[in-house]
């Protein structure tokens, strides 16, 4: 009982953010719950990322009904791989990779399992019908381009694709992860199915060290490299293009899940307005703490009566929460 | 909680001193027990009056009964009088039964029963006040001269009224004072001694009534006891000539007759006041009237619903209703304690459930399946339900169809255990109703789809975690002195709804996120 309490104590001193936390200052003081569909409607984020030009993985094509699923090879048209998700799924459920066509009505997974036409349309059928969406309600399925992952992550990653995540309270970027999919997530990048997030130095794109469920590492289970001390390349289009989603959602507390392509570099996968709170393990940092020091610094603002631009956002937090500069 | 507004924190006064101050006023103004188990006497006075009549005659029989109001509440009264009519008199002090019948010859029997409780009496003080000034009775010769003595005595050496008449108690008893031999005229009885001591205390212009009281305790034969008392104001010297002083605010004083003792025994019960008998028959002779007191433990909630006074209570309670209302009406008030402790395992806990009300409908669904039962067929049918879920998995059927196949084939599963458990001699086989029937498959359904999405590890954390909360609140929900307590006092939801208030803005850790977070403090 005792040692709760301390742990209790400590935590706190840390500035961990727990569930309720999060809920009630965060969440519900922060994001309106009208602009929700925003983030989790993945086309209508989409939409307006284009509209705003901020780079998203290119739209194939969107399934919306059962007749629709006809149309898939339309759709596809000469694309040999591509990628299928439900517009409003979450935890990354429901997604199918298709890396390569085999045949005529048969597919390759990434891991190099054979796909019949007949098994994606089913997993269509699927997504439409709401088995993958939030509330239970009828959906629409996603068809986009596969993100191809930079070869930097091959010592460190197992198959997958490998994704950024990025907290932003009011447009300031307060913490940044790298996922990377294991063999136990099959190569997923979603922390509770095994993934390991990476803490990442927000000034730099330094790699710090990991996180594998609520456990601290230091080396990549599959792989055995150590995942710290990388440089991400391109990390100021990351942290920019993480910071400019706040305008893009006028939601104040959002992850912002980023990949970086072989060709097309940095790209936006998705928006979360609940946003996990394992990146607090991965980074050894609590988000209450660095969120407090962002309130702030509005607080501030405000009292003068200014705002400030993206660039103005993203130096203040370089100088405030990099732990390697 | 420092981040409560205080808009908030009004909300959550005024719920919780409206839910205190409902409570406080059942307990400590309608005393209403706290728990079903608590027990208070219930006393059950039978008085019997007997008397003959010669030839055949009218009778008419007039009985002093206990008034109302006094420390004791009446809770059920019973005349018993075969042939008689019977009549209610009014008296400022007393109220009287009169038994009247045209022609009656022979032994005669009366009852009066009356049932008594200490709970749920008013214990207003009889509000009728007393004299505060009398004339003297007239004396003369000797007798004159020793009452003239004595309150001459008296006076010295007392102060005021009440003192005045304890030290005339005193003086009247003292057997060497001769004064006092000369007035009793060697009648040493309790009544003789009360008649002089209203004739000494007259000529101070001090009233007194005479009061009869019956002790209870239980006895077969029990005799009435004889007080004093008299209105008093406080204060007041004892040089009582100005008679314009009647009716202030005073208050009514006892005294034992016979050692001047002030106050009233709570055993003592006031039968009537005054110095005329407690029965007059007429056209009777040998009349005897005799006490038999008992006493019964009830429980005090059974008190309420049986006392008269207790009714303001009942009335206004849910205890008024029909009793199987009154059972839906208990299971729907523990509802929100169900709540409560998901509310509590889940925010303050941190145990994942499926759904967020879903266990509270699992524990209900318990309550009539019995815990053990339940949670065995709940792991039965589940177990059944996503093995059957799997194997569909192979026939790639679309959603909804594949939904209603596991919904109909649980719907056959629990028939199906229902009629084996009945054959193996478990009663409970049968318990299931369509309720939990329907509970179930609910549950099983959204556990599937938690399958499908999260996957079985998760599906099975959830289900524990579900099975844990719901056996939880099922025990709560059930606990029986809680819902005795939560259907007598239903402002403990308005407490409740304070409670929940205050919780909508948690912002602590939850238990389990201790653990989670734990690598961090390494």
């Amino acid at each position: 009982m005792i040692s709760l309490i301390k742990t209790w104590q400590k935590l706190n001193e840390k500035g961990v953010m727990g569930i309720n936390q999060r809920n009630a200052d965060y969440i519900l003081k922060y994001n309106n719950r009208r602009n929700y569909p925003l983030v989790d409607d993945k086309i209508l984020t989409k939409e307006r990322a284009i509209k705003a030009g901020i780079s998203v993985p290119e739209l194939y094509g969107i399934i919306t009904t059962e007749h629709d699923i006809s149309q898939l090879n339309n759709i596809i048209k000469d694309h040999r791989d591509f990628v299928i998700k439900p517009a409003q799924g979450s935890g990354g459920d429901g997604i199918i990779v298709i890396a390569d066509r085999y045949d005529k009505d048969r597919y390759k997974t990434v891991s190099g399992r054979l796909l019949p036409q007949s098994e994606i349309e089913y997993q269509l059928s699927n997504i439409i019908t709401g088995l993958y969406s939030l509330g239970g309600m009828r959906d629409q399925a996603i068809i986009e381009y596969r993100v191809k992952p930079d070869p930097i992550f091959k010592s460190i990653s197992y198959e997958g694709v490998p994704d950024l995540r990025v907290i932003v309270l009011m447009g300031y970027p307060i913490m940044a992860m790298l996922r990377l999919p294991t063999r136990q997530s099959n190569g997923k990048a979603n922390l509770h199915q095994g993934a390991i997030g990476v803490g990442v130095d927000l000034a730099t794109g330094i790699t710090l060290n990991g996180s594998w469920f609520n456990e601290q590492i230091v080396r990549h289970p599959d792989t055995d490299n150590v995942v710290s001390n990388i440089q991400l390349p391109m990390w100021d289009k990351f942290i920019h293009l993480a910071t400019s989603c706040y305008e893009l959602v006028d939601l104040g507390y959002i992850g912002v899940d980023l990949v970086l392509d072989e060709t097309k570099g940095p790209l936006i996968l998705e928006l979360n307005a609940r946003p996990g709170l394992n990146i607090q393990i991965a980074n050894d940092v609590g988000l209450h703490k660095r969120a407090s020091v962002v309130e702030a610094h509005i607080a501030q603002l405000k009292r003068e009566g200014r705002k400030e631009s993206v660039e103005e956002r993203i130096a203040f937090s370089t100088k405030h929460f990099s732990i390697l500069r | 909680m420092s981040s409560l507004t205080s808009h908030l924190k009004i909300m959550i006064a005024i719920f919780l001193a409206l839910g205190i101050a409902i409570i406080s006023y059942q307990v400590f103004i309608l005393k209403i027990p706290l728990t079903e188990s608590e027990v208070d006497n219930l006393w059950t006075i039978d008085a019997k009056i007997n008397f003959d009549v010669r030839g055949t005659k009218p009778v008419n029989v007039s009985f002093y009964i206990p008034p109302k109001g006094g420390d004791y509440a009446i809770s059920d009264e019973l005349f018993l009088a075969s042939g008689y009519g019977k009549n209610f008199i009014e008296q400022p002090f007393n109220r009287l039964v009169t038994w009247s019948a045209r022609e009656v010859s022979g032994e005669q029997t009366l009852f009066y029963r009356l049932n008594l409780t200490k709970r749920f009496s008013d214990e207003i003080e009889n509000s009728v006040k007393g004299e505060l000034w009398r004339a003297p009775i007239e004396v003369a010769g000797p007798e004159k001269e020793a009452v003239d003595r004595l309150v001459k005595e008296i006076r010295s050496k007392s102060a005021n009224v009440s003192t005045f008449i304890t030290t005339t108690i005193n003086t009247i008893n003292d057997p060497t004072n001769s004064d006092v031999k000369l007035l009793l005229h060697n009648n040493n009885s309790e009544e003789n001694k009360v008649k002089v001591i209203e004739l000494v205390l007259s000529q101070a212009y001090i009233p007194i009534q005479q009061v009869h009281t019956l002790q209870l305790n239980k006895s077969t034969n029990q005799s009435l006891n004889l007080w004093i008392r008299s209105y008093i104001e406080p204060n007041k010297t004892i040089d009582n000539r100005d008679s314009s002083l009647n009716g202030s605010k005073g208050n009514w004083f006892y005294f034992n007759p016979l050692n001047g003792n002030i106050g009233l025994p709570s055993d003592q019960v006031i039968w009537w006041i005054g110095s005329k008998n407690i029965v007059n028959v007429e056209n009777g002779t040998k009349t005897r009237v005799n006490f038999s007191i008992d006493k019964s433990e009830l429980t005090a909630i059974n008190l309420a619903k049986l006392t008269a006074e207790g009714s303001n209570f009942t009335e206004n309670s849910f205890y008024t209703l029909p009793i199987s209302t009154q059972l839906a009406y208990q299971i729907m008030l523990m509802i929100p304690f169900g709540v409560l402790i998901i509310l509590l395992l889940r925010n303050v806990v941190g145990i994942n459930t499926l759904g967020t009300f879903t266990p509270v409908l699992v524990a209900l669904a318990f309550r009539e399946t019995g815990l053990v039962f339940g949670i065995v067929f709940f792991s039965i049918i589940v177990f059944f339900g996503l093995l059957l879920r799997s194997y569909l998995e192979h026939l790639k059927l679309q959603m909804l169809p594949r939904l209603s196949i596991v919904l109909t084939f649980v719907v056959m599963l629990i028939i199906f255990v229902g009629l084996f458990s009945h054959k193996l001699g478990f009663e409970r086989g049968l318990s299931i109703s369509l309720f939990p029937m329907v509970i179930l498959t609910m549950t099983i359904e959204r556990l599937s789809i938690t399958w499908e999405e999260r996957g079985a590890n998760f599906a099975l954390k959830v289900a524990i975690g579900t099975l844990i909360t719901a056996s939880i609140a099922y025990g709560v929900m059930g606990y029986q002195p809680l819902i005795y307590f939560v259907f007598t006092f239903p402002a403990i939801l308005l407490i409740l709804v304070a409670f929940m208030l205050g919780m909508g803005r948690y912002r602590g850790y939850r238990l389990l996120e201790l653990f989670r977070f734990k690598a961090m403090l390494k």
